[in-house]
């Protein structure tokens, strides 16, 4: 059966597209000419009205101490606290007897990047850090596994604003 | 029974026989009122006065743990009063406390923790002053003492002096430099001296086995019962990552009151043995093949029930009640004249002093009982020598150390955790689960039969022993018709 296909007759004003295009282009060169405000990302991050917030939580950075060490004394209280279940710490002993991570990895896929390891952290060795571009070739390497995580560069969250610590 | 005396603690009447003291008659209405140097197996010390409550009609805060209970007392536990003194009491026994909960073994089961947390200052007072310090000591094989976290409840003296009865610790020096010292050239190795470890409310004294392992909070408990030896203690194994840990006493005031031997408390390795049968083994051709348990267990099942003769068990008295029971039943359906043995190793009774009845004894395997009981007996070198000419040799859990090979010229049947050389020309090969990894129940040298939990998952295809024998019971071609035909 043939299918029959109804035409509604309209003036040529209404049918034609060519006023739409000139509307449209009338646009187009109108924001040829105003300001820009797009951001060149990757080569431009961070702009002067426009940068990331200090209390940004992204993936991880292990603090070191002088020695160029971990922070960390495998206290445990991170993974308690973790609400993603995300860091696997088994303790260790070192030669001086002292307590220190025989392992310590973060899932950054399974964290919600809440920021609570950083804030129970009773020696500021975890942070959060102000960063997020991760990209990776494999998912196995968002597995941040110790060393990984003390060779992190960028700087970490602040948590909370320091002029404004009880958030009032 | 003495008469019993009628006190108010808190709101609740209570009736407890004369000569309690509040802290305990507190227990029996659900209040435990905090205390440090005070615990019931240990003499009445009323040295941490953290036990402090209000007494109605007593000038001062009296010390729970040394205040016999009078008629008519009103006991007032959660007063402003009783608060005040507790506060205190933490306050004081904070100053030289160090802020090392992070790295403390303790964390998690401190009193200290637990009592500051609940009614303490939240800020200490006294930050302008250095802490004392003083390095860690080594007491003993198993224990170390940071004396920097010690609150001086003297609990390991009195543990070692009333308890133990060979007294070895002492309060050194005076004042704020008293510290737990060890009595010059001796050492803190008494077979029992582990339990100080326990008995200390603060992480002053360590297990040097469980320092810096795994943070208590991580651990999941299993009520078990000791192996070590035919005391039959309770315990409780704690394990992480499906790895046991550690080992700590379970109360039992018909068994081992509070306390477990050092042997028993250390002895746990074995439990994670990584050299473990994972799968059942037959023997085709020259080679053992490793198979399904259903083709395991007919195979199984056809030596028991074929072939002539009797069969010899060779059993373990670390074997639980139910895998010795079945053992016997099996043996019993191969026929008249099947008999099994065991042995038990031995080593020298340790006696903890203080306690009636309890002692790390001579036969170092838990079941010894149990294994009379299903009809095993002691004859263990005639048992090897009927062995080797019977027609089936049953071994379960055994590790046939220091006999001759082969074990028999018969069919073996071997069931056991792990396989020894002496064990490798057995037709059968059947992987077992061990103490930590089934429920059970043993029986111990007084007769009571204990039951303990599963603790870890079995390795690979392990089953319980008692499982095993039992599916070969059932898989038994006809016992009924072999036993008419006979007829």
């Amino acid at each position: 059966m043939a299918i029959t296909v109804k035409t509604m007759p309209r003036p040529e004003t209404e049918s034609s597209y060519v006023r739409a295009t000139l509307k449209g282009m009338a646009l187009t060169f109108r924001h040829l000419l105003a300001p820009k405000w797009t951001m060149q990302y990757p080569e431009q991050t961070s702009a002067p009205d426009w940068k990331l917030s200090p209390r940004w939580r992204g993936t991880h950075r292990m603090a070191v101490d002088e020695a160029g060490k971990a922070k960390c004394v495998a206290c445990g209280l991170c993974p308690q606290v973790c609400p993603a279940n995300c860091i696997k710490l088994i303790p260790g002993e070192d030669e001086k007897g002292n307590r220190y991570p025989l392992v310590y990895e973060i899932d950054e896929f399974r964290c919600v990047f809440c920021g609570y390891c950083q804030e129970v952290c009773p020696e500021e060795a975890i942070h959060v850090g102000v960063h997020y571009e991760n990209a990776e070739y494999s998912r196995d390497a968002f597995v941040y596994d110790l060393e990984r995580l003390m060779r992190q560069p960028h700087p970490v969250s602040t948590l909370w604003d320091p002029s404004d610590p009880k958030g009032e | 029974m003495s008469d019993l005396v009628k006190l108010t603690i808190e709101g609740h009447e209570v009736e407890a026989p004369a000569g309690t003291s509040i802290l305990e008659a507190a227990k029996l209405v659900g209040i435990l009122i905090p205390h440090y140097c005070y615990h019931p197996a240990l003499p009445v010390a009323g040295s941490c006065r953290m036990c402090l409550v209000e007494v109605e009609k007593s000038p001062k805060p009296q010390p729970a743990c040394a205040t016999p209970i009078t008629p008519g007392m009103v006991v007032r536990v959660a007063s402003d009063v009783a608060r005040a003194a507790r506060r205190a009491v933490l306050e004081f026994l904070l100053i030289n406390h160090p802020l090392d909960c992070p790295i403390c073994d303790q964390a998690g089961e401190c009193e200290l923790q637990d009592y500051t947390h609940e009614e303490g200052r939240a800020a200490g007072r006294y930050a302008d002053y250095p802490k004392r310090y003083n390095p860690v000591e080594d007491f003993g094989p198993d224990v170390l003492y940071v004396p920097n976290r010690c609150i001086l409840c003297t609990r390991c003296v009195r543990f070692m002096e009333n308890v133990a009865q060979e007294p070895t610790l002492n309060v050194s020096e005076r004042g704020d430099r008293a510290r737990i010292g060890v009595f010059p050239g001796a050492a803190l190795d008494h077979p029992w001296a582990g339990n100080v470890v326990d008995l200390c409310p603060v992480g002053s004294l360590l297990s040097k086995d469980f320092l810096n392992k795994a943070r208590v909070w991580d651990l999941d408990k299993t009520a078990s019962v000791c192996g070590g030896c035919t005391q039959g203690c309770n315990i409780t194994l704690e394990t992480r990552d499906n790895a046991v840990v550690r080992v700590k006493p379970r109360p039992n005031m018909a068994v081992n009151r509070w306390f477990i031997c050092d042997e028993g408390r250390l002895g746990y390795a074995w439990l994670n043995r990584a050299d473990r049968i994972e799968a059942p083994l037959v023997r085709e051709g020259g080679r053992l093949v490793p198979v399904e348990w259903e083709v395991a267990l007919a195979r199984a099942a056809e030596l028991v029930g074929a072939g002539d003769g009797p069969a010899v068990g060779l059993v373990s008295p670390g074997a639980s009640c139910e895998a010795l029971e079945a053992a016997a039943r099996v043996l019993a359906a191969r026929g008249e004249g099947s008999a099994g043995a065991f042995r038990v190793r031995q080593g020298p009774e340790r006696p903890l002093a203080g306690v009636p009845d309890l002692a790390l004894r001579a036969e170092r395997a838990p079941n010894v009982a149990g294994a009379l009981a299903a009809g095993f007996g002691r004859d263990w070198d005639a048992a090897v020598a009927r062995a080797r000419a019977a027609g089936l040799v049953l071994v379960l859990d055994e590790s046939l150390a220091g006999l001759a090979e082969p074990v028999t010229d018969g069919a073996l049947l071997y069931i056991g955790t792990v396989l020894p050389e002496t064990a490798r020309g057995a037709v059968v090969i059947l992987p077992c689960t061990n103490v930590a990894e089934e429920e059970g129940s043993f029986v111990n040298l007084r007769g009571l039969r204990q039951r303990y939990a599963q603790a870890r998952t079995p390795p690979g295809m392990a089953r319980p022993a008692a499982w095993i024998l039992d599916a070969i019971l059932a898989a038994l071609p006809a016992r009924a018709a072999r036993a008419g035909g006979r007829a």
